[in-house]
């Protein structure tokens, strides 16, 4: 059985004594895309600050590519890329430039080789002379993605990364991760609130509601006991607060 | 397999200059610092020609009266002819870099973390192979690295037409004075970048932080060093209140030690103001307080080696406060 690429151990984060997240465990296998539900402030974003060593755990540890988050941040960091929530960048340089600096801040031994690199991956050499500053949300999304890949990164964070897009950009990302995963092997962390993009996605979902984990398994046996996108958010809405006051009335 | 599992990425030996010469180019592109150090050259320059123009209304005063004397077929010795010390003229600049530098240097400060937090850069950067402090040190790097370009640019310039104007010119003596005073005036607007970046950086609102930045600014640059020149019995009365009434020095010092309570208090708010440290040094090296006028640089830097110790030792002090408070992860959420 191979190591988990993400593996969590009670990992519990509190705020003025309120916990906002609350003994979280579970394993991410290597390779997976892994989409991570929960309703606002059920405590994702947290996780992932956790997990990308941001934020400090009050309890619990986990690892991420093997290594400790509280013990080891720094190799930690050396293979993940996070992408935050409506990411905009340095406006007054180029998305060449942009990229420059996190490409050198990751340590990439050739920083511009691998720009051009990531900005072909993506389809973003015209974009590569422009400044950030009159970027659409769309191509600013995906110089946030370009960012978060330029070191090849084990591990990619994304958080809410559909948030503001159209369709055409949700459909543009979700190939993009796609492609990431099975070309580069990135093991995919997503947190989102489309349902219907963790069933064209993810291999596998966790839903978290006011910080505890309530569900957690490989898509294929949700499906395989749910059925389509439809019975996943049935799934999923049963399990949040939203859904159970639904229910109710 | 990742790149990162076959080939580890090796840890950045320089984050501190990537970030520094980052935010630098970032800064140069925006038109707000360009904005801001012109301002400051303007407001200087302003400074400067009012200063000749006073000198120059001095020296026609003088020259008018030395002919009329001189048509009554009397000595002009009678009368002092006015001193011209070039380096005085800085005067009205100093006290530009006192009060427009360093509210200056508040805004760069907090343009400097709000924007970071604002644009989410600041967990992008955090998640990179670095340490905190790296971060910290190549803001601040940045930040103190425009205060003294634009103030090597507005003393320079100064200098420059302080060199044209004065019609005698500046020896090296007084170029070194001039460089001392760069380098005193970088740490002193340093302080308030630092004060305005740490608020700015660790408060919940960066808006709040700025405004706290400056109520520290409106008490350290305007209100203690007026409170301590207020309450100064020398300043009561033009000219100084026991010069105007004929009280020889002994008898000076004899009545000040029944206020020694009211003078160390006095003192205390004045000193507690690092712009007044900054003013007593400045006005020193310069020659602008007429005491130092004429002294050589060696014992005025001895002399005022306390106010000199006292603003660098507030900019590194907070220097290291910014270094070594964590940032709390809320900041790094979204705005």
């Amino acid at each position: 059985m191979p190591e988990p690429m993400i593996r969590l151990n009670r990992l519990t984060q509190s705020f003025d004594g309120m916990t906002a997240v609350d003994a979280l465990s579970m394993d991410i296998a290597q390779g997976a895309i892994f989409g991570f539900l929960g309703h606002n402030g059920a405590g994702k974003t947290t996780t992932i600050q956790m997990l990308t060593t941001l934020a400090r755990p009050a309890s619990g540890t986990a690892t991420v590519a093997g290594h400790d988050i509280c013990n080891a941040p720094l190799e930690v960091r050396r293979r993940i890329g996070y992408v935050p929530e409506n990411v905009r960048l340095y406006d007054t340089l180029t998305a060449a430039e942009n990229l420059m600096f996190f490409a050198r801040l990751s340590g990439v031994t050739a920083p511009q080789r691998r720009v051009n690199e990531v900005l072909e991956l993506l389809d973003c050499t015209y974009l590569a002379d422009k400044r950030v500053g009159g970027f659409s949300k769309g191509m600013r999304q995906r110089i946030g993605l370009a960012q978060a890949i330029l070191h090849r990164p084990a591990v990619l964070f994304l958080d809410e990364p559909t948030s503001g897009l159209d369709p055409m950009g949700i459909k543009m990302l979700r190939d993009l991760v796609l492609r990431l995963n099975t070309e580069f092997g990135m093991t995919i962390f997503m947190n989102t609130h489309l349902i219907s993009e963790i069933a064209k996605t993810c291999t596998s979902i966790a839903v978290l509601s006011h910080g505890k984990l309530v569900f957690h398994d490989r898509i294929e046996a949700v499906t395989a006991r749910y059925g389509d996108d439809a019975a996943l958010e049935e799934l999923y809405l049963s399990l949040t607060p939203v859904g159970r006051l639904a229910e109710v009335a | 397999m990742s790149d990162a599992a076959l080939n580890p990425v090796r840890l950045n030996p320089t984050p501190v200059r990537t970030i520094a010469a980052k935010d630098i180019r970032d800064a140069l592109r925006d038109r707000f610092i360009l904005i801001v150090t012109a301002f400051l050259g303007i407001a200087a320059l302003v400074a400067l020609v009012t200063g000749a123009i006073a000198l120059r209304s001095d020296v026609a005063t003088y020259e008018a009266a030395k002919a009329s004397l001189l048509a009554l077929g009397k000595s002009a010795d009678a009368i002092k002819a006015p001193e011209f010390y070039p380096l005085r003229l800085l005067r009205g600049a100093i006290e530009q870099i006192e009060i427009i530098g360093a509210a200056i240097a508040i805004l760069i400060g907090y343009r400097s973390a709000a924007s970071e937090r604002g644009r989410q850069t600041l967990a992008l950067m955090l998640t990179r192979p670095m340490r905190q402090w790296q971060f910290v040190a190549g803001k601040a790097l940045a930040g103190i690295g425009l205060l003294a370009g634009g103030l090597a640019l507005v003393l320079g310039g100064l200098t420059l037409l302080l060199h044209l104007l004065s019609g005698i010119g500046l020896g090296m003596d007084d170029l070194l004075r001039i460089a001392v005073v760069w380098g005193v005036a970088v740490a002193y607007t340093a302080c308030f970048f630092l004060v305005s970046f740490i608020l700015s950086l660790h408060m919940k609102q960066p808006s709040h932080a700025l405004l706290l930045a400056f109520a520290i600014w409106l008490t350290l640059v305007l209100i203690a060093p007026q409170i301590g020149d207020t309450l100064d019995p020398d300043n009561q009365v033009a000219g100084g209140v026991f010069k105007q009434l004929n009280i020889a020095k002994p008898d000076q010092i004899q009545i000040m030690k029944g206020f020694a309570t009211f003078e160390t208090v006095r003192g205390g708010i004045e000193q507690a103001s690092v712009t007044k440290q900054f003013e007593r040094f400045t006005f020193a090296v310069l020659g602008i307080k007429a005491t130092y006028a004429g002294m050589p640089l060696g014992p005025i830097l001895i002399e005022m080696l306390g106010n000199l110790i006292w603003i660098f030792l507030t900019a590194l002090g907070l220097g290291a406060l910014a270094l070594a408070l964590p940032l709390n992860p809320d900041r790094l959420a979204k705005a």
